[in-house]
C-alpha cells in the first residue's frame, strides 16, 4: 500500500515537473486568448453572413449566399467598397510620403529635436476616439477654428474671399470635404507610427553603405532611391501593412465624425455593417458587409509578408 | 526516471531549494488552480448574485440631466421599500440599440431596457408585456394612442414593451427674427417656413436648422414632412405606399419641397449634423427655426437666457393639404429581454409604482417627459412641486404646466408652452399611419428617408429617381423582416 502512494505521489511530481506541461501552461492563455476572442467571433461571423439572424435573437437560419448576393447589386454597399479602398489607399499614400519626410528629418541633429519627436508621437498617445471627438470640433459647422482662422486671416466669410462668402467651410457636409477630413484624420492618427517605423529602417542601413554612396558621388535623391528606399522595403512592406490594415478596418474615425454621412457618402465597410447589422438588426446581413474585409486583408498582409521574407532571404 | 535531462536537474532542484524562490511544481500547480478559479469565478459570481433579490435597469441619459439625478433617488427609495437591491444604469441614448443586441446576444444583462422605437427589433428576445400593460390601462384609462403602435405587433400579438411616456416634437422658432420679418407668431405651414425662413436668412443673416443628415432629428424632420404632404412609408395594414398611386406625386412634391429649403433657407451644414447640432444653433444664435423638443431650451435657458427668452414654440407645420403631424420626438419603452424572466415581475411592480407617480417624472424632466396614461390620477402623499389647484390627473396637470410654466425665467413670457397642450392631437409614431415595427426601425437606422432628401437636396439625383430608389430600399427590408414573421403587409 506504501508503495502504491509513493508511486502516485511520484507520478504527481512527475507531471508537476514535466517540460511539456509547463509549455502547455504558459502559452495556454495566448491560445485560449486567440480562439476566444479572435478564432470564435470569426467563425460565428461566417455563419452569421449565411443566416438570417437579426439582433431580436439567436435563431439564424441558413440562407446560403443570400445575404452576400443582396450585396452586389446594392450601390451603398458598392459606393462603400470603393470608399474604403479610396481612405485606405490614400491615407497609405499620404502616411509614407509624410513618414519618409518626418523619418530623414527626425535623423538629422537639430535643436529642439526632442520636442519635435515628442509632438510628432503625440497622435498615436491619445486614445482614437477622444482625439477623433477633437477632430470634430475642429471641423464643426459652427464653432471650427480652422474656419475661425480662416475668416481672421480674411480667407473666408465675406464677398470675394478667396475660399467664399460663407462663414464656414463645413468640413463634414460640403462637397468633397467630407472624404478630405476622414483621410486627414486617418493620416494624422498612423502617421506618428508610419515615422517610427521608417526611422527604423533608415537607422538600419549601414552607414558604410550610405558612406560609399557618398564617396561615389550620389546626391540626396539617389542615395534616397537607389539606395535608402531599396534597403528599405522590408521596413516599408511592414508600414504598409499596419497603416492599411489599421485604416481598412477601423470605423472610429467615420462614426463619430460623419456616421457614413452625407447621404450614405462616406460610409466604409465597417461602419455600414454596423449600421446595418447591428443598429438596424439585420446581423447576417451586417456580417456578410463586415466579411469583405477579410479576403483583402488576408491577401494583402500574404503578400507583404511574403514579399519581405524573400527579401531578407 | 523518465523526462528530458532539464527536467531531471530541475526535479532535483526543486528537491534541494526550499526556500525564498517559487518552485517549478508551485508555479504549475498555483497556475492551474488560478486558471480554474478565473473560468468557473463569474459563473459562482452570477449564481450568488441570482440569489438576491435585484433589479438591474438600463436607460438612456435624459436630456434634461436633473431627471436621471430623480431617478436614482426614486427606484433606490422604491428599492428600500419592497426590499429589492436597484441599480440603474445610464448610456448614451444612441448606444441602446448596440448594448441591447449584446446583452440579448450573451442571455446576460439588465432586468429591464428603456429603449424607443428600436425596441419591435428585439421582440423574440423580450417577454410579453400584455398583462402590465392590460392592468394599467385597466385602472388608469386608455393610454394616448401613440402607446400601443410603438410596443404592439399585431402580426404576433405581443405586447413587446411598455410605453410608459413619450416627447412633443414641437417646432422652436426665433420671436424677435420671424417678428421682424413679418411673422411674429411663427411660421404654420412649410410654406411659410420655405418663404419667411429663406427671407430670414437673406436678410437676417440666420438660417433655418432642419437637418439632412444621418441622426435621429434629420430623420424625424424628413417625416414629418412627408407626412405633411399627406404621404408616409406605409400604410395602416403595413403596405408600402411611399411610391403608390397618389402618394408617388405627393412623396416627389415633399422631397422637392426640402430641396426647396436647403437651397433657399439652409447651408451645407445641415449634411453633417449630428443629434446635438440644431440645439447648438439654435443656442447659439445660428438658427430661427429648428424642430426640436422642449430640451433645447431648457438648455438655453442655462446656457444663453437671451436666446431662451426669445425661443418660442409652433405646433406641427401643415402641408399642402392642410394635414400637420409631427414625431414622438423621443418615446419610453420598457421591455424586459427573455433571459431576465425571473425579474419580470419585480421589473413590472417598478413600472406601475413609476407610472402611478409620473407627476414627479414629468416635473423632474422640466416637462419634457409627457404621460402615456393622461387620465392618470395624480398620486398622494408629498410631492416636489407646488400643488396645482383643481388638478385630478396627469392630463390637467399637463394643462396646467403648459400655460404657466414653473420653469420659466423671471422676466420671460408667460404662456410659451400652451401650443403644446393640442401636442397628442398633432404626434404621431414612426410608422405613422401603422405600427412601429422592426422594418421601420431599420429602414430609420439606417438613414434612408433623409438620405433619400438628401441626395436630391445635394443635386446627385433626380426627385422621382431618389424616391423611387428610396422605395426599393424599403420593400427589400421589409420583405426580409416578413419572412421573419414580425411584420405585416404584403
Amino acid at each position: 500500500m506504501a508503495t502504491g502512494v509513493l508511486e502516485k505521489y511520484g507520478a504527481r511530481q512527475r507531471l508537476l515537473d514535466s517540460d511539456r506541461l509547463l509549455a502547455a501552461i504558459l502559452i495556454a492563455p495566448a491560445i485560449i486568448y486567440i480562439v476566444a476572442l479572435m478564432g470564435v467571433p470569426f467563425v460565428l461571423s461566417i455563419y452569421y453572413s449565411l443566416s438570417d439572424v437579426t439582433t431580436g435573437g439567436t435563431d439564424a437560419p441558413f440562407v446560403g449566399l443570400a445575404n452576400f448576393r443582396a450585396l452586389i447589386g446594392d450601390p451603398t454597399f458598392l459606393q462603400t467598397l470603393y470608399n474604403t479602398f479610396l481612405v485606405s489607399g490614400m491615407t497609405l499614400l499620404i502616411v509614407l510620403v509624410l513618414g519618409t519626410i518626418q523619418a530623414e528629418l527626425l535623423l538629422r541633429s537639430f535643436r529642439g529635436k526632442w520636442l519635435v519627436r515628442f509632438l510628432i508621437l503625440l497622435p498615436w498617445t491619445a486614445p482614437v476616439s477622444l482625439s477623433v471627438i477633437g477632430w470634430l470640433w475642429m471641423f464643426d459647422s459652427i464653432f471650427s477654428p480652422i474656419d475661425w482662422s480662416l475668416r481672421q486671416a480674411g480667407l473666408l466669410g465675406h464677398p470675394g474671399a478667396l475660399l467664399g462668402p460663407a462663414t464656414n467651410l463645413y468640413w463634414l457636409g460640403s462637397g468633397g470635404l467630407p472624404m478630405a477630413s476622414i483621410i486627414l484624420v486617418n493620416v494624422w492618427r498612423i502617421l506618428p507610427l508610419g515615422t517610427v517605423i521608417v526611422l527604423a529602417g533608415l537607422n538600419s542601413i549601414p552607414r558604410e553603405v550610405q558612406e560609399q554612396a557618398l564617396v561615389d558621388g550620389a546626391g540626396y535623391f539617389r542615395r534616397l532611391f537607389q539606395v535608402n528606399l531599396p534597403m528599405m522595403l522590408p521596413i516599408f512592406g511592414i508600414a504598409v501593412l499596419f497603416t492599411f490594415v489599421f485604416t481598412f478596418a477601423d470605423m472610429v474615425v467615420i462614426y463619430i465624425l460623419t456616421r457614413g454621412g452625407p447621404a450614405n457618402s462616406t460610409h466604409v465597410l465597417t461602419t455600414l455593417a454596423f449600421f446595418t447589422g447591428v443598429q438596424g438588426g439585420s446581423l447576417g446581413q451586417g456580417a456578410a458587409i463586415a466579411l469583405f474585409m477579410f479576403p483583402v486583408l488576408a491577401a494583402l498582409s500574404a503578400i507583404i509578408l511574403m514579399l519581405i521574407r524573400r527579401r531578407e532571404v | 526516471m523518465r523526462g528530458t535531462k532539464h527536467e531531471q536537474s530541475r526535479r532535483t532542484e526543486s528537491c534541494t531549494r526550499k526556500g525564498g524562490h517559487i518552485s517549478r511544481r508551485t508555479f504549475v500547480a498555483a497556475g492551474s488552480v488560478l486558471g480554474v478559479a478565473a473560468a468557473v469565478a463569474p459563473w459562482v459570481i452570477t449564481s450568488a448574485r441570482a440569489q438576491d433579490k435585484s433589479l438591474r435597469i438600463l436607460q438612456w441619459s435624459h436630456f434634461v440631466p436633473s431627471y436621471d439625478t430623480w431617478f436614482d433617488a426614486f427606484a433606490k427609495k422604491w428599492g428600500e421599500e419592497n426590499g429589492v437591491r436597484v441599480s440603474v444604469d445610464y448610456i448614451n441614448i444612441a448606444d441602446l440599440a448596440a448594448t441591447t443586441a449584446s446583452e440579448i446576444s450573451a442571455s446576460s444583462g439588465h432586468d429591464l431596457i428603456e429603449l424607443g422605437p428600436e425596441a419591435a427589433q428585439f421582440e423574440p428576445s423580450l417577454i410579453d408585456m400584455a398583462d402590465i400593460n392590460q392592468e394599467m390601462a385597466g385602472k388608469l384609462g386608455k393610454p394616448f394612442r401613440v402607446a400601443e403602435r410603438v410596443s404592439y405587433n399585431p402580426v404576433t400579438k405581443k405586447h413587446y414593451a411598455f410605453c410608459h411616456g413619450w416627447t412633443i416634437d414641437p417646432g422652436d422658432y426665433r420671436k424677435s427674427l420671424w417678428e421682424k420679418a413679418g411673422m411674429a407668431e411663427g411660421p404654420v405651414t412649410w410654406e411659410d417656413l420655405l418663404n419667411v425662413g429663406a427671407k430670414i436668412k437673406d436678410e437676417q443673416g440666420v438660417q433655418v436648422g432642419i437637418g439632412l443628415s444621418q441622426e435621429i432629428d434629420s430623420n424625424m424632420a424628413a417625416r414629418a414632412v412627408l407626412w405633411s404632404f399627406d404621404t408616409s412609408l406605409q400604410d395602416e395594414g403595413g403596405t408600402i405606399v411611399l411610391d403608390q398611386g397618389e402618394n408617388l406625386k405627393r412623396t416627389i412634391d415633399a422631397v422637392k419641397y426640402m430641396k426647396s429649403l436647403y437651397d433657399r433657407a439652409l447651408t451645407p451644414e445641415v449634411f453633417s449634423w449630428n443629434a446635438a447640432s440644431n440645439n447648438q444653433a439654435l443656442i447659439a444664435g445660428r438658427a430661427s427655426y429648428i424642430l426640436n423638443s422642449i430640451s433645447a431650451y431648457r438648455s438655453a435657458q442655462e446656457a444663453r437666457p437671451d436666446i431662451a427668452k426669445d425661443i418660442f414654440f409652433t405646433p406641427a407645420l401643415k402641408g399642402p393639404g392642410g394635414t400637420g403631424w409631427g414625431n414622438v420626438h423621443v418615446l419610453y419603452n420598457y421591455v424586459i429581454p427573455a433571459f431576465a424572466g425571473n425579474n419580470a415581475d419585480t421589473a413590472k411592480q417598478f413600472i406601475a409604482h413609476l407610472v402611478a407617480n409620473y407627476d414627479e417624472a414629468m416635473y423632474q424632466s422640466k416637462l419634457y417627459n409627457s404621460p402615456s396614461f393622461p387620465d392618470a390620477p395624480i398620486a398622494g402623499g408629498q410631492r416636489s412641486y407646488t400643488a396645482v389647484a383643481g388638478a385630478k390627473t396627469l392630463n390637467d396637470l399637463t394643462e396646467a404646466w403648459f400655460e404657466n410654466d414653473p420653469f420659466k425665467l423671471e422676466d420671460e413670457a408667460d404662456g410659451k408652452l400652451r401650443v403644446l397642450k393640442s401636442a397628442a392631437e398633432w404626434t404621431t409614431n414612426l410608422g405613422h399611419p401603422g405600427y412601429a415595427n422592426p422594418a421601420i426601425g431599420e429602414v430609420f437606422s439606417t438613414f434612408v428617408i433623409p438620405n433619400m432628401m438628401a441626395n436630391v437636396a445635394r443635386g446627385q439625383i433626380s426627385p422621382e429617381e431618389a424616391v423611387k430608389d428610396a422605395a426599393a430600399q424599403i420593400r427589400k427590408v421589409f420583405e426580409a423582416w416578413r419572412n421573419r414573421g414580425l411584420v405585416q403587409g404584403g
